[in-house]
């Protein structure tokens, strides 16, 4: 230390003085509830988090000052956002702090929730689930959980009912948001997990959002966009969707067309790029190949089974014959598009100079052939070959962080497995020998995907349901169905929550969950991310992970040897076993220590060595260059695949009882169901209620006026909600818009449950319903 | 003779062979495209309309894409200010008798300015004023066309000869006649609502939302960019184009988040 003397002494007194007097006039940190914490002096401590509210997977940096979190920014090392947030991750501690947070467990006594010790409630739900297990049959108990989930909750939740149980009962809310997405990879390369990421955003001179209202849904990401737009004003971003929106507004042209057109005028843009000789002969010759698949396979409803595909191999002949019904004046009929449209977007992805990333969202993926449309628009980048390299990609945008195949990645899925698939006796084998449990206990018939789980939970098949994290009695579609049945005295549901929703309402036990960085884990976006957060707060009351209460009612099942992980080192010990599962360079994990030293890296992780652009043999050390410039090594045949899908009608479309197209989906403020977001002050201020937006023209012949309240109403159920128009979107004549994080207003009364039968994921956001207006309320 | 005779016989026979040649290949041409549109029946479903958008668009919405800093003449990392007029918070809102009250015009107008409404020559783009020394402020809504209809000149100072050549003429406009405080722009007794008070921030680095309401100030950049804007509300930030990502509009009258009736077992409404 240097020697003070009494002059420097004194200047720095006065800095310091002059320094406290500064912290004690700007406002200090501000508890929610109105308590200013004790400054601490040297200021919060910056510790890197994950942002869990959508599917992007920004980086934040949380300020962490006694043991709370007191501020929230961008993480500018982050590669994702380089230092940029939403409303929603600003704003994001505060989700912790809600004033009914669920603290303590919670049991149904006579009707009522009452409160129990933790200790109490976990030894019921062991109890009733071995009780199930033993009296109907292992396929009897089934878990939902969510895409929130952490990599090592998904995890342990495969390992206990699919490796200690034996059933294949493993469900989560991902297959309601990107269920097609994850098929729609898995049939186009073989494997899913995305191609490019997001520094594709940084390389592209024409973006195509499709169906995806990246302004409001992925800001983050759309900020991306407009930043490149405004490095090379050449930049073209197009936003192809059902209504006008705040996307629209930015980008540089507003194409609309009609609900379910995806698949229709992406096979349109493809006949155009063959027509036209537009096609990337050599790419296509090297690496594509070409399949026909079954048609005509109903709209997932019925049993619910997942159609497994069957690829018959075709020719670049059969491919010219099946566009030949795809010409633009005919999609124009389909899809209300522009036939000139078509064929100017056709031109933006034909133009060689030119790169282009398509990006869409959970809309999209939201159709009964949502897989097949996620085909359609891999065919497009095919055919050009404008995939996996930078700035040339097609990215399904999925709603939630692990969303895009990370939590199917871990097992939770029905049909799969951690790292592979349960059909297929090579990775039963191999999940066998990790976990230690015989062969035989795996089975290798896939469960039903989401709805086809609470089928069966209604029709009484499942008699015990663990939801964790996730909101089904909000957002499954045709909710009533479901939501009416879910309270029986026969059925025991098990909710894992932070706050009350409509799910724990109808819950017999409900367990205390801790959110996101009150807990340590490992989350994995749709990008390929994966990132680490550490435990940065206390949880609230008795709250614990997901992870935890999983492990605890497997002790008590008697499956202790099974979980021996210790306390402390849990996530590590976990994450480590489950890197087991992706030892091969195509999927390789990075380990826990790199996890911590980085804001998030991509994997396949090879040698340290993140992978940006899969397939690409110039950056992807799994593709070998024995196959040129790309090696697509999901498929056998080392070749992605063009498959022929036909357009197939709407599920259900309007006619003349139910004349409109409802649409539905997200805002800024609000992510999933809003019981996260409804809790935070400033954003539930910003936007406090669901509404309902309809066209000008449509509402003038309705007689309906601004904030009138109207009744809608489909085949399945109806709601009464407030008219706004021309408030954030302009849905065109015909097309109505409800957002869906209001439990005020559940919309999903009123949706449809038919599913694309590849997937499992339902045609949940759309379907035909019918306006009646009501009398204007505050009349004498 | 024969030889000439016959030429036209085969030159006959060959436009026969080749006409019927072209007939043929038609013919089979039209063949194969039925047998192929049998074997791939298209879509044949009723004709879905053109979906049309609004012509009017949401301005709060598309307006704050509309202007960049680089169509105004905003420099964003200008920092330099006038140092006898500090265009600050207080002066802003000196020129308006109510919060969202259109401002008063506090320069001389000349009768040529006056009578053209030539207001956008300056205050469409923005930039350095010679005139007035000053940084022009712009208008958050330049398609707008007769400014005057809302924003009020002073009587006394428009026309008035000479006052291009005497900047100080429009220093009554805010100055009492001793040159001591300025008087409102308002009635005396006139009293209004408070200034928009920006709510407390829950934590530090919170983005503030936005106090006040859009209508007429769609356009973010205008009043929170640039060398002109008031200094306290002066973004840190103009190179961001969506501001409102972070940054959200308060809805009036939204209280605290309450959870709606719960639907519970015991107070199901749906029938099971």
């Amino acid at each position: 230390m240097e020697p003070l003397d009494r002059r420097t002494f004194l200047r720095k007194l006065g800095l310091l003085s002059a320094t406290t007097a500064a912290s004690a006039a700007v406002p200090g940190a501000v508890m929610p509830l109105g308590g200013v914490l004790p400054r601490a002096g040297a200021g919060p401590v910056w510790k890197k988090a994950p942002c869990r509210l959508c599917g992007v997977g920004c980086g934040l940096l949380v300020g962490v000052e006694n043991g709370r979190a007191v501020a929230v920014k961008g993480d500018p090392d982050s590669p994702v956002n380089q230092g940029l947030a939403c409303a929603k991750g600003y704003y994001s501690a505060q989700i912790l702090a809600g004033r009914d947070r669920i603290t303590r467990a919670l049991v149904r006594r006579e009707g009522r929730l009452v409160e129990v010790p933790l200790r109490e409630a976990l030894d019921l739900v062991a109890f009733r689930l071995g009780e199930t297990v033993r009296q109907h049959g292992k396929d009897s108990v089934a878990i939902y959980g969510s895409a929130q989930w952490t990599v090592p909750d998904a995890y342990l939740a495969a390992k206990l009912f699919k490796g200690a149980l034996g059933t294949n009962n493993v469900e989560t809310s991902a297959r309601l948001a990107a269920g097609s997405a994850v098929a729609g990879l898995r049939s186009s390369f073989g494997l899913d997990g995305a191609i490019g990421c997001s520094e594709d955003l940084d390389h592209a001179d024409v973006f195509v959002l499709w169906d995806a209202n990246l302004a409001e849904t992925d800001p983050v990401l759309f900020s991306r966009i407009l930043d490149r737009k405004r490095a090379n004003p050449a930049v073209r971003i197009l936003d192809l969707a059902t209504r006008t929106s705040r996307t629209s507004y930015a980008a540089d042209h507003s194409l609309l067309h009609a609900p379910h057109a995806g698949l229709a005028i992406a096979n349109a843009i493809c006949h155009e790029i063959v027509a036209r000789k537009w096609v990337h002969r050599e790419f296509v010759r090297r690496h594509v190949a070409f399949k026909r698949g079954a048609t005509g396979f109903g709209d997932g409803r019925g049993d619910r089974a997942l159609v497994e595909e069957e690829a018959a191999e075709v020719g670049w002949g059969d491919l010219v014959a099946f566009l030949a019904d795809y010409d633009p004046e005919r999609v124009q009929e389909l899809s209300g598009l522009p036939a000139a449209s078509i064929r100017w977007l056709a031109s933006l992805y034909g133009d060689p100079l030119r790169k282009v990333v398509t990006l869409w969202g959970p809309e999209l993926n939201q159709d009964v052939r949502g897989t097949w449309t996620n085909n359609a628009l891999y065919n497009i980048h095919l055919l050009v070959g404008k995939i996996a390299a930078p700035g040339n990609g097609a990215f399904g945008l999925t709603g939630q962080l692990g969303g895009g195949g990370t939590v199917a990645s871990a097992g939770a899925a029905c049909d799969a497995l951690p790292g592979g698939l349960v059909r297929r006796d090579a990775d039963r084998r191999r999940a066998a020998a990790i976990w230690g449990v015989p062969a035989a206990n795996l089975s290798p018939e896939p469960g039903r995907p989401a709805l086809g789980m609470f089928d069966r939970f209604t029709r009484g098949e499942i008699r015990f349901l663990w939801v964790m994290a996730a909101n089904p009695m909000m957002s499954l579609p045709d909710l009533d169905r479901y939501r009416g049945r879910a309270s029986r005295a026969d059925r025991f549901l098990v909710v894992s929550e932070a706050y009350p929703t409509p799910t724990t309402d109808v819950a017999d036990v409900v367990l205390p969950a801790a959110l996101w960085f009150e807990r340590e884990g490992v989350y994995a976006s749709a990008e390929r991310r994966v990132q680490h957060v550490e435990r940065l707060s206390t949880p609230p009351g008795e709250a614990t992970s997901d992870a935890w209460q999983l492990i605890e009612v497997a002790r008590r099942l008697g499956f202790g040897s099974l979980f021996p992980y210790e306390a402390g080192r849990q996530v590590e010990q976990i994450w480590e076993e489950y890197r087991h599962f992706h030892s091969d360079p195509r999927d390789a994990l990075p380990s826990l220590a790199d996890l911590r030293a980085h804001g998030g890296l991509l994997w396949p992780y090879v040698a340290g060595r993140e992978t940006r652009w899969r397939y690409n043999t110039a950056y992807d050390p799994a593709a070998s260059r024995a196959y040129g410039e790309y090696d697509f090594y999901g498929h056998e045949d080392h070749r992605a695949w063009i498959w022929l899908r036909p357009y197939e009608p709407a599920a259900e479309a309007p006619d003349e009882a139910y004349p409109f197209w409802l649409t539905t989906g997200t805002v800024l403020e609000h992510w999933g169901t809003g019981s996260l977001t409804q809790r935070v002050p400033a954003l539930h201020r910003a936007l406090p209620r669901g509404y309902v937006e309809i066209n000008r023209e449509d509402a003038r012949e309705l007689g309906i006026r601004h904030r009138q309240r109207v009744r809608l109403a489909s085949r399945r159920g109806a709601v009464e909600a407030e008219v706004r128009i021309d408030y954030r979107s302009q849905p065109p004549r015909g097309v109505v818009f409800v957002p869906t994080f209001d439990e005020g207003l559940p919309i999903n009364r009123l949706t449809l449950d038919a599913a694309c039968p590849l997937s499992g994921q339902p045609d949940g956001a759309k379907c035909a319903i019918r306006i009646t207006a009501l009398p204007e309320a505050g009349g004498p | 003779m024969s030889a000439s005779g016959a030429q036209p016989a085969a030159v006959a026979l060959g436009v026969f062979l080749v006409g019927s040649a072209i007939t043929a290949i038609a013919a089979t041409v039209v063949a194969v495209e039925r047998v192929m549109e049998s074997r791939h029946p298209g879509p044949r479903l009723a004709p879905v309309a053109r979906p049309v958008a609004a012509r009017e668009p949401i301005r709060a919405e598309a307006q704050v894409f509309r202007t960049t800093p680089g169509m105004l003449a905003i420099e964003p990392t200008a920092r330099r200010e006038r140092s006898a007029h500090p265009r600050t918070l207080r002066a802003v809102r000196f020129l308006r008798a109510f919060p969202g009250a259109p401002p008063v015009i506090p320069h001389p107008l000349s009768a040529e300015e006056f009578r053209t409404v030539a207001c956008k020559t300056c205050h469409e783009r923005g930039g350095y004023s010679e005139r007035f020394a000053a940084y022009v402020p712009l208008t958050p809504h330049p398609e707008r066309g007769i400014c005057l209809q809302c924003h009020l000149g002073v009587d006394s100072v428009i026309g008035v000869a000479g006052t291009e050549a005497d900047p100080n003429a429009r220093c009554p406009m805010c100055h009492g006649p001793s040159g001591g405080p300025a008087r409102r722009e308002a009635s005396p007794t006139w009293a209004t609502t408070g200034w928009p008070k920006l709510p407390r921030l829950a934590l530090d680095r919170d983005p503030p939302p936005i106090p006040h309401d859009l209508r007429f100030r769609e356009n973010c950049l205008t009043c929170h960019a640039g060398p002109a804007a008031a200094l306290e509300i002066r973004t840190r930030h103009p190179e961001r184009a969506n501001c409102r990502q972070c940054h959200l509009v308060l809805e009036a009258g939204a209280e605290t988040y309450a959870r709606p009736p719960s639907r519970g077992p015991a107070g199901r409404s749906v029938a099971p």
